[in-house]
This record gives C-alpha cells, sequence and structure tokens, in this order.
C-alpha cells in the first residue's frame, strides 16, 4: 500500500536527517537539517490521515519555529558560536546511548506488540477535530492561551534585563 | 503497518534526538534536539492514539512547544551574555 510506502520512506527520511545533524558541524546546516526532518514528519502526518495536523507542523514548526532557530542563531556574536565540533566519537557514544535508550523504549512497548493491530486510514476530518478542541476540550485549549501568555511575559522580561 | 511500526519509528526519532542532545557542546543546538524530541512524542500521540482525541492533544502540544522555544531561546540568550559562551560545559557556577 502506497501509504504504507511514505511512512516508512519519510519516516526514515527523518531519522537519517536526525542523524546527520549529529555530525554537522556548521550550526545553519545543522538548522536545515532540523527542517528537513519537520517537513518529513509533517508528509509521515499527512499519510496518518492527520491533515490539520501536517499543515499545523508546518506553519508552526517549520515556519515559526525554525525562523526563531535562525534569528538566535545569527543574533548571537560568532565568537560565542558552537566552536566545539562535537568529536566523532562523542558522537558514537551518543548513539550507543541512544540505542540503549531504544532497547529499553521497545521493552516497554512490548505489549503493542501483542495487540498488533493495523492501522487503519480512518478520514479523521478537521471539522470533527475542531467540534472536539471547541467541546470537550474548551477548558485546555483556552488555557493554552494562558500558556503563551506567560511564555511571551517570560521571554520579554529574561531579553529586557539583558539590554539594561 | 502495525502499530508496534509505527512506535519503533517514532522511538528511533526520539532516541537519535536524544543521543544528539546528550553530545552537542552548543546550547542553540540542544533546544533543537530537545524540539526534534518533543516532535517525536508528538508523533507516537498521533500515530498510536484514538483518531481525534490525539489529534487534539497533539495541537495542543504544538503550541507547548512553540511557548518552549520561546523562553528556550530567551533564557540562553541571557545566559550566553552572561558568561560569553554557548558551551554548556563552560557555564559552571551558579549565582544566586
Amino acid at each position: 500500500m502506497i501509504l504504507d510506502l511514505a511512512i516508512y520512506l519519510f519516516g526514515g527520511l527523518a531519522i537519517a536527517a536526525t542523524v546527520l545533524m549529529i555530525f554537522q558541524r556548521d550550526a545553519v546546516k545543522a538548522a536545515l537539517l532540523m527542517l528537513a526532518v519537520l517537513l518529513c514528519t509533517a508528509v509521515v502526518y499527512l499519510a496518518l490521515s492527520a491533515q490539520l495536523l501536517a499543515i499545523l507542523q508546518v506553519i508552526l514548526y517549520a515556519g515559526a519555529i525554525m525562523t526563531l532557530f535562525i534569528v538566535a542563531l545569527t543574533a548571537l556574536p560568532a565568537a560565542w558560536r558552537d566552536k566545539p565540533a562535537p568529536a566523532s566519537f562523542r558522537g558514537v557514544l551518543g548513539l550507543a546511548a541512544a540505542a540503549v535508550l531504544l532497547a529499553e523504549l521497545l521493552k516497554v512497548a512490548g505489549p503493542l506488540r501483542a495487540v498488533c493491530a493495523s492501522k487503519e486510514f480512518a478520514e479523521t476530518g478537521t471539522l470533527g477535530l475542531a467540534r472536539l478542541l471547541f467541546g470537550p476540550f474548551v477548558f485546555q485549549f483556552e488555557l493554552l492561551s494562558l500558556v503563551i501568555l506567560a511564555s511571551i511575559v517570560a521571554a520579554v522580561t529574561l531579553t529586557a534585563r539583558r539590554r539594561a | 503497518m502495525t502499530h508496534f511500526d509505527l512506535a519503533g519509528i517514532s522511538f528511533i526519532l526520539f532516541a537519535a534526538a536524544a543521543a544528539g542532545f546528550l553530545t552537542c557542546g552548543s546550547l542553540v543546538r540542544m533546544l533543537m534536539f530537545l524540539e526534534l524530541m518533543l516532535n517525536a512524542a508528538n508523533l507516537a500521540l498521533v500515530a498510536l492514539g484514538p483518531g481525534a482525541v490525539s489529534q487534539g492533544y497533539a495541537v495542543m502540544l504544538f503550541a507547548i512547544a512553540a511557548a518552549e522555544a520561546g523562553v528556550g531561546l530567551a533564557l540562553i540568550l541571557s545566559l550566553a551574555s552572561a558568561f560569553r559562551t554557548l558551551d554548556p560545559g563552560n557555564i559552571k557556577e551558579l549565582k544566586g
């Protein structure tokens, strides 16, 4: 099935880009690899029939958050930037730690293998999602605006103190 | 394509991002890998959860991730201007 193929292909691409990002020395190139990971994840969302999430992933993650990172990379003085290029033995050590973490995660997910249901590609409409967000989840959804407000206040306070 | 395969993909993504978080030598890069870990958790939520409910939670997690990136970058900017470095190994003293 073509959707399964798309999930494997773009999931694999995302994993490859993440691993390449570990060994990338240039910070801006690492940011572009991160962009590739985020766009591949958006395609996986699309294949999982989560259309709204795919669009939000492109707008929010690949648009807003990546812009924030690029601005931060250019705003910092060049002398402080990223000089310790990660020695490759450190990267390999980190991958070994990741392998241990992955083994533990898969062990914990063992019950899933017993269930092993085939993922059906349901048509989850945006209308149903909107009904859910503004119906049963409305309190949590509105609470998020407080979180965003708090983060705005925190960011402005932190950078204002720096300027003073 | 079973649930276990989808979980495997998101677990591998999470583990690779965690490896980058542990080994990189720059605060901005650490925040980038942190975002990727959150992204992998979001993918697991969408892939394994029941339809629209998990997607609703994923939308909320997007907002949380955006807030986290904003505060994190502000913290990194102020830390970097205080210590004149971005290497977390060089930031050793706490003042209080």
